[in-house]
């Protein structure tokens, strides 16, 4: 048991490193950590690919002004790019499958969430586009500055929410520490007792486990170990799994937990994508508005593809995690609540890095600022 | 499946997901198809570069987005003035993209001189010179072009891609590169980060990079 959990402890170390080294060499080493650049083809192909239709999608908007029917190849296309960018930083894919992670939600809810937070990332193209664009005349420059102010107030929202899981978490991950030693410390003291140690050579505190062990004997569990050993742990399934350590799926599920994931969602799709805002000013440069906002649209939509793909992946580890978790009593409900904790740390963690400009890869004003 | 393989496998997983979630590489939303002229002094001494970049028509339209003109579909140069003030200024972050070596030292750039815009429909082309800190004499000279972050992908121009003024005895080449594998990209973007010992000749496989030999 104890060599198990060693191995587990080691492993969730280890996952947790990956996290964190993750977000930090996904930075390009912010912290000047100089390190070997991890080459995969997968990701280079899908880099390639979607620059290649980007660059397609000019053709086909130019195309689609005088042949109607080039507009469902540039709707096509479009829907492709928006499935391949969405790869790329940004598009709230992290943050939201952390949120998933740190939440227990279900998969199901996390496609709704992905859907959302790119059908507000296209709206907001649009909105911006259309006010600013079609309806004030304003400059690349003003635009460039209204969707960086934009960006500021989501990267904030974004480390607001991840403060508020991480303090939750964080609260049930103490309580959760704090259960586990109380559990641990009767078994540890009755099997050094049948090992014919006194117990005055235990602390103060181990001496009141063993009142409570002995509380326990007297309750009618034989004063056997395994007894004893069984009976608590019945009890520990009912309080680790429903009081105290933040909501219950039930909860989650209701009116409320839908209020917080949309708060989460809004908060990331609030950044408009950079790609969708320069198709919308080329669009509407060439008197066709309306088609760059379908072109857009479907760029969200598989954009929401990409998100809630990867969102399912998140929320299936969780649950084969909570899985594992559940046969291991003890320690796998401390190492769920690491988890939580952890996917809250992470969205405080990009929400500064995109904050602070690490993560701004898709500098809009660069040329125009 | 016992539970340290289940805790590994859920490692995995979670790894993996991390790996996707957690790539934050650049991809470029602007196109520049560049032309570098080179000008050397009297003295045999190169002076500045003078370069003509054509923008992708997308990013041409967003940049010129509301800007105050007088007839539909032109733009004149007075017109783009504020906007290339705008540009050069900008560009002065990420100097100007453009990093030289006169037999293998560093050279630096002073701030632009002669810019301008220019709109030859559907993309704007910014004309700039960038004069060297010091003019030098040497050999070897290499200048090369690209965005470190690939947020602007520069490509030389087809025809004419480089060419030299006022030094008839300097002969200019250019690599024109492979198109750079999605590896190289990957490995590009990077650079600011994880920087290449001066004994890489890894740079030489993608750069736009020119070379001038002089006797």
């Amino acid at each position: 048991m104890t060599k198990a959990r060693t191995v587990s402890s080691l492993v969730l170390a280890a996952i947790l490193t990956a996290c964190a080294i993750n977000v930090v060499s996904a930075q390009g080493a912010p912290f000047g950590v100089s390190h070997a650049a991890p080459v995969s083809g997968l990701t280079g192909w899908i880099f390639a690919k979607q620059a290649e239709f980007y660059r397609s999608l000019s053709t086909f908007i130019r195309a689609s002004k005088d042949d109607g029917a080039a507009m469902w190849g540039l709707f096509a296309i479009s829907f492709l790019y928006g499935a391949f960018h969405a790869v790329g930083p940004g598009h709230g894919k992290a943050v939201i499958s952390s949120y998933l992670v740190a939440n227990q939600e279900t998969w199901r809810r996390g496609v709704v969430l992905s859907f959302v937070s790119a059908g507000i990332q296209s709206v907001v193209a649009i909105i911006v586009v259309a006010i600013a664009a079609v309806f004030l005349g304003a400059t690349a420059t003003a635009i460039g500055l209204t969707v960086h102010v934009i960006e500021i107030v989501s990267y904030g929202l974004v480390i607001l929410i991840g403060l508020r899981l991480l303090y939750v978490k964080g609260r049930a991950f103490l309580i959760a520490c704090r259960e586990l030693t109380w559990r641990e410390a009767p078994v540890a003291t009755v099997a050094s007792g049948f090992g014919g140690k006194s117990f005055q050579l235990l602390g103060h505190r181990a001496g009141a486990m063993a009142m409570r062990a002995g509380q326990c004997q007297f309750e009618g569990c034989a004063g056997h170990p395994h007894g004893f050993h069984c009976e608590h742990h019945q009890d520990y399934h009912e309080s680790a799994w429903s009081h105290a350590h933040g909501p219950e799926p039930a909860e989650l599920a209701g009116a409320g937990g839908w209020r917080r994931g949309l708060s989460a969602v809004v908060a990331v799709g609030l950044r408009p994508c950079s790609g969708a805002i320069i198709v919308l000013i080329f669009a509407l440069a060439q008197d066709l508005f309306w088609t760059g906002v379908g072109a857009t649209l479907l760029m969200g939509l598989g954009t929401a593809m990409t998100v809630a793909a990867i969102a399912t992946i998140a929320v299936s580890a969780r649950q084969v995690a909570d899985r594992i978790a559940r046969t291991r009593a003890g320690f796998g409900m401390l190492a769920m609540r690491a988890i939580e904790v952890g996917a809250a740390a992470g969205i405080v963690v990009f929400g500064a890095l995109l904050l602070v400009g690490y993560m701004a890869t898709e500098q809009l004003w660069m040329f125009t600022r | 499946m016992t539970l340290t393989a289940a805790w590994r496998r859920t490692g995995c997983a979670v790894l993996m997901l991390w790996l996707i979630v957690g790539r934050a590489e650049a991809h470029p939303h602007v196109w520049v198809t560049f032309h570098s002229e080179l000008l050397y002094a009297a003295d045999g001494s190169m002076a500045a570069v003078r370069h003509a970049w054509t923008f992708d028509d997308m990013f041409s339209a967003y940049a010129l987005q509301g800007m105050p003109h007088a007839k539909k579909g032109q733009y004149t140069r007075e017109e783009l003035a504020p906007l290339a003030q705008t540009n050069v200024d900008s560009l002065k972050e990420y100097r100007y993209f453009t990093f030289a070596r006169a037999d293998g030292k560093k050279l630096k750039f002073s701030d632009p001189v002669d810019y301008w815009l220019e709109y030859r429909n559907p993309a704007l082309v910014l004309h700039f010179t960038l004069p060297l800190k010091a003019p030098i004499a040497a050999k070897a000279l290499q200048i090369e072009v690209y965005d470190p972050s690939i947020f602007v992908d520069f490509e030389f121009a087809k025809d004419r891609p480089v060419s030299v003024n006022g030094a008839p005895q300097c002969v200019a080449t250019y690599d024109l590169p492979h198109q750079p594998t999605p590896a190289e990209q990957l490995r590009l973007s990077q650079l600011d980060s994880a920087p290449l010992d001066a004994s890489s000749t890894y740079g030489e496989t993608f750069a736009n990079k020119i070379l001038v030999k002089c006797p």
